[in-house]
């Protein structure tokens, strides 16, 4: 795992609906030591706790019990992120200090508040990014969930990376059409399999596979969620940008999922991350000596609006 | 450095973070006033930052004004002004 040259604590998501197996996989990666140095957050929505008995490889670990922490248990949470972060300034030798936090979240949680939780806050917002979110969707009961929890589906939506469970106890075909359902709901986001925290291969998908039917369950769903690129062109006019971003994501905050990518800008390489109206401070990433094919390009995934549209409301901002 | 946690790499609000140095990000303030009044031309808002008042400074057509932080700001101020969100993709 890379370190944040800005010297912010890393904190990684991991979300999934219920019973979808986010301690059983976090289990494994504690096992392996995929995180390094981290310190667990838990966080439960029943008050009689069971996974952190489970995880007891974890060095470090705190238990938020009893209520979720995106909504009933906020200031729980903020309290836990600052006592981290109190206790860490607190350490003259860096070597000694925790660089990763990992927070499992409850199975009701949307991990876009708790985006937003970070950046609202005027002390965490300086101390904690947030590098990763990592949904678990559980390959037997995920087609009910997608199509009948709404929650589930944001929680789907804000995911940069989506890991496969209990696929073996799913047909190839069901497998096959929910890989695909998957890539219509989060298209950017990476997917891959595992089972009980190990990698397993996820076969490659064929345009045959025929997504499940998505009804209506969200606010503001009418159309499709597209994901469209946007190119800023080899200089970027960051005010521009800036700009036309904030006032779109204003406008249109709930039919933006995600935007994502890198920037070039005087000040360094930045790299963006928005879920729905919540921006995450920009991260300055370090200079490559060539120029990266992916910077200057970014990713908005929603729905309600079209590349095209995205570009030429653009080009009249650059103006 | 910021007072209240002691932590150097304290970032502004997320869209001013493409000015490292004091003189990137004034020269970055009368850009966004700029592209901002081109954006805004024909709805009766108009904006102004001279680079000395921190903020934004926003000015209607029937002459209120107000300061704005930042661009988030801004456009929840345009909304309480003229009733409706600018929406970039509707212009």
């Amino acid at each position: 795992m890379t370190q944040a040259i800005d010297g912010r604590l890393r904190l990684t998501i991991i979300g999934g609906f219920l019973g979808s197996g986010k301690t059983t996989w976090l289990r494994h990666q504690l096992h392996e030591q995929t995180f390094g140095a981290v310190h667990v957050i838990v966080n439960e929505a029943a008050a009689a706790p069971v996974d952190d008995a489970l995880l007891s490889a974890a060095d470090r670990l705190t238990l938020l019990a009893g209520a979720c922490v995106c909504c009933a248990a906020q200031s729980d949470f903020q309290q836990v992120l600052l006592d981290l972060c109190d206790e860490r300034s607190g350490l003259a030798d860096a070597t000694l200090r925790v660089q990763n936090i990992v927070l499992e979240t409850s199975g009701l949680a949307d991990p876009a508040a708790i985006l937003s939780i970070i950046q609202t806050h005027p002390v965490l917002v300086r101390q904690i990014v947030v590098v990763e979110t990592v949904v678990i969707v559980d390959a037997v009961n995920a087609r009910s969930q997608i199509t009948q929890e709404a929650l589930c589906r944001q929680q789907i939506e804000a995911a940069d990376r989506l890991i496969l469970t209990k696929t073996d106890l799913a047909t190839p075909q069901d497998l096959a059409r929910l890989c695909a359902t998957l890539r219509v709901i989060a298209p950017a986001a990476t997917l891959s399999a595992a089972s009980f925290g190990s990698p397993l291969h996820l076969q490659d998908p064929s345009p045959t596979d025929e997504p499940f039917a998505l009804p209506q369950i969200l606010e503001h769903e009418g159309s499709p969620i597209n994901a469209c690129q946007l190119d800023l062109g080899d200089t970027p006019d960051w005010t521009a940008f800036t700009v036309w971003l904030s006032a779109l994501l204003h406008a249109r905050g709930d039919q933006i999922v995600r935007v994502k990518g890198v920037v070039a800008t005087p000040a360094g390489r930045l790299l963006l991350q928005t879920v729905r109206r919540a921006v995450q401070s920009p991260e300055i990433l370090p200079d490559r000596a060539t120029p990266v094919e992916s910077d200057n390009t970014i990713a908005v995934i929603g729905r309600g609006f079209t590349q095209d549209q995205l570009a030429a409301s653009f080009t009249h901002f650059c103006a | 450095m910021c007072s209240a946690c002691g932590f150097p790499a304290a970032p502004g609000h997320w869209t001013e973070a493409g000015a490292a140095t004091p003189h990137a990000r004034l020269r970055e303030r009368f850009r966004r006033v700029q592209v901002l009044n081109a954006a805004l031309a024909g709805s009766g808002i108009k904006t102004h930052d001279g680079g000395i008042i921190p903020g934004i400074q926003v000015i209607s057509a029937g002459g209120a004004q107000s300061i704005v932080p930042n661009l988030d700001a801004l456009w929840g101020e345009f909304e309480k002004r003229t009733g409706r969100a600018f929406d970039p993709l509707d212009l």
